[in-house]
């Protein structure tokens, strides 16, 4: 089963392969692929930061910080299902942790929205840590029911502990800026969001190269063979899964200022885990970018059936139906269907004419035991 | 590079180890020693348990009764991941790899850290220099950048052996390293073996192709029915008559 990319890898340059990948990166103007990927991420940057600016639509602006909302929250996300395959259907537990986190401790301590918003993140990982103490120790279903009960119990909890909560009629969250028009407001909020989320994306990229990701990526691959290997898997998942309810425990805090007003059946639903799920999957999880782009897609779809049709069902079967074509067609997700593309019609990373005389006569590219795949087993056994 | 080094240790004993699957016994009461710088086979019939043994010695799943003691330390309640970093590596009968990783992330994995290492890059230019020593000894570092999935099956079992040997174990157990794969490379991997057991580590290999167990094993274990049966030099286990009973069934 080798096909003409994999022959072309094995036979790259002599200088890549004993330079290593980093050393034999040729420099950006020379490389139009990294080039690509490069101008895409200036002007993702540059839409992102001048939109604000460019409008005072107060409907727009706040469309906006929805969609940073979902972006955060899928790149938190993304820390657990990405990393570890792990696929958590009850993060909107976390979500709605942060942002009750946050309203409880200016409410009853009186302390400032900021140390409040500082604090709350922290809140939301030390519940964390005992949960994924017992949702990590099963795997594949029974993990996904895990994470639904958690939520489930939240709901309950939220709904049901009135003096904490505010029960069923919500919770009003003191402002953290007086005195801000509405547009100031959401510009505000929209900045804070931006920064929270380089944050979350600085440190998925550097937990992507690191050791301890390469760890993570081995469990996603096969868990008992990186157990096999020494990779301590289980203290790996608690600290992934740490990273990812303190990112999307921040973007719950963060809403709870922005929007000022908690209602348990919001912050506590399924529905938001779905759609945490639907974007990084849509945008691709094994991507530093993958979760992003997918809020943007899914958020805008969102929020433009929820102006059109109202608030009906409609947007339910819309993301059901979203979410089967993605998994069907896109089981990758866009950005690497994308890069498929760019490979296959873009110029070669290194081309067969690269190969060197002499790895023809050594006849390195060609593998020495080419024996076809076997099932073992039952082959010239003596019993 | 440790890709030459020498390495010392690597005693296993095993007492009164047992594990049933319901009413399948499938390691009975099992006591066996390996001793350091050996290369130990175990050989037995199809369901007597060498799997199951391997499994529990790994600590891939907890067994009933008895102990593990691995250098004088005792493993028998370890996880497998700790076990691992003690210097017990393995393969699996069913070779396993990580597919959607490259050959060389595949390599990565082993790596040994600590815990302030763990935010160090993955690929950094020492862990890439080691693991390109293994993947040339076994003779596969022209594979480096190719996803494991796309590799031949005997290619596969190489880079399984080689990730193992990225870990630094100082005791490699292999399930039937000669399953499945052409004859040439059955070759290649046992003059590997000789070579990694002169370097001083210990194997402990489970195999049934009789030819590689007899040239390439020190001290044989045969496996009936969950536990040690016989053992010794490959010349006299072979004659020992509940050996024969065991395999030919007389
Ligand atoms: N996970 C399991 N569940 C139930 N039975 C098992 C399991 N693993 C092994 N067995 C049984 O245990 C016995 C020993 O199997 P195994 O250790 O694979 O033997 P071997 O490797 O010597 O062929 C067999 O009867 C097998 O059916
Ligand atoms: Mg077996």
């Amino acid at each position: 089963m080798r096909n003409a990319s994999e022959t072309t890898r094995a036979a790259a340059p002599a200088a890549e392969r004993t330079a290593g990948n980093r050393a034999a990166r040729p420099p950006l103007l020379r490389d139009p692929r990294r080039l690509v990927g490069v101008g895409l991420l200036v002007a993702l940057a540059v839409v992102v930061l001048v939109f604000p600016m460019t409008t005072s639509v107060g409907y727009l602006l706040s469309t906006g910080v929805v969609i940073l909302n979902y972006a955060l929250m899928a790149t938190g996300w993304n820390f657990m299902g990405g990393f570890t395959g792990y696929i958590s259907l009850g993060h909107a537990a976390y979500f709605g942790l942060g942002a009750y986190a946050v309203a409880i401790l200016i409410d009853r301590t009186g302390m400032s929205p900021f140390l409040a918003l500082a604090l709350a993140p922290l809140v939301v990982v030390v519940i964390a840590i005992p949960v994924g103490v017992a949702a990590l120790r099963v795997r594949g279903a029974s993990f996904v029911i895990v994470t639904i009960a958690f939520v489930l119990i939240l709901l309950l909890v939220a709904q049901s502990w009135a003096s904490l909560t505010g029960g069923s009629t919500g919770l009003m969250v003191p402002r953290a800026f007086q005195g801000l028009m509405r547009t100031e407001h959401h510009q505000v909020f929209y900045y804070i969001y931006v920064a929270a989320l380089v944050l979350a994306l600085l440190v998925w990229w550097r937990i992507d190269r690191s050791r301890f990701g390469m760890g993570l990526k081995a469990v996603r691959e096969d868990e008992d063979k990186a157990r096999a290997l020494g990779v301590p898997t289980f203290r790996a998942k608690l600290i992934a899964f740490a990273w990812s309810a303190f990112f999307t425990g921040l973007a719950g805090a963060l809403y709870a200022l922005w929007f000022g007003d908690l209602d348990p059946v919001f912050q506590f639903s399924i529905l938001m885990g779905a759609y945490m799920v639907l974007m990084a999957l849509l945008g691709g999880v094994r991507e530093l970018f993958g979760p992003l782009l997918g809020a943007i897609v899914v958020g805008l779809a969102i929020e433009f059936f929820k102006a059109e049709f109202g608030d009906t069902q409609f947007h339910l079967v819309a993301t059901g139906l979203l979410l089967a074509l993605v998994v069907l067609f896109m089981p990758e997700g866009v950005i690497p269907a994308v890069k498929g593309l760019f490979a296959r019609f873009g110029p070669q990373a290194s081309s067969i004419r690269e190969v060197s005389a002499q790895q023809l006569l050594d006849g390195t590219q060609d593998a020495p035991d080419d024996d076809a795949p076997v099932a073992p087993g039952g082959v010239g056994r003596v019993r | 590079m440790t890709a030459t080094g020498t390495v010392t240790g690597g005693a296993l004993t095993v007492r009164g180890l047992s594990k049933a699957f319901g009413g399948v016994r499938a390691v009975d009461d099992a006591s066996v020693e390996f001793k350091p710088g050996r290369i130990n086979a175990i050989i037995g019939p199809n369901g007597s348990g060498k799997t199951t043994f391997f499994n529990c010695v790994t600590g891939m799943i907890r067994a009933d009764r008895g102990t593990v003691t691995l250098d004088g330390r005792d493993v028998s309640r370890a996880t497998p991941d700790r076990i691992a970093r003690l210097g017990l590596g393995r393969s699996f009968q069913v070779c396993r790899v990580f597919p959607r990783m490259t050959v060389m992330e595949n390599m990565l994995v082993g790596v040994r850290s600590t815990a302030a290492d763990l935010w160090r890059r993955a690929d950094d230019e020492e862990s890439l220099e080691r693991a390109r020593g293994w993947l040339r000894r076994v003779g596969i570092d022209h594979l480096e950048h190719s996803e494991a999935r796309n590799i031949s099956y005997g290619q596969q079992k190489l880079l399984e052996l080689a990730g193992v040997l990225m870990a630094e174990p100082r005791i490699v157990m292999l399930d039937e390293p000669a399953g499945g794969v052409n004859p040439a490379l059955i070759g290649r991997i046992s003059a590997l073996v000789r070579e990694l057991n002169a370097e001083g580590r210990t194997f402990i290999v489970v195999e049934h192709n009789m030819d590689l167990v007899m040239s390439l094993s020190d001290h044989v274990v045969v496996f009936d029915r969950g536990r040690p049966i016989a053992e010794g030099a490959p010349a006299e286990v072979q004659t020992d008559p509940r050996v024969l009973e065991a395999y030919l069934g007389v």
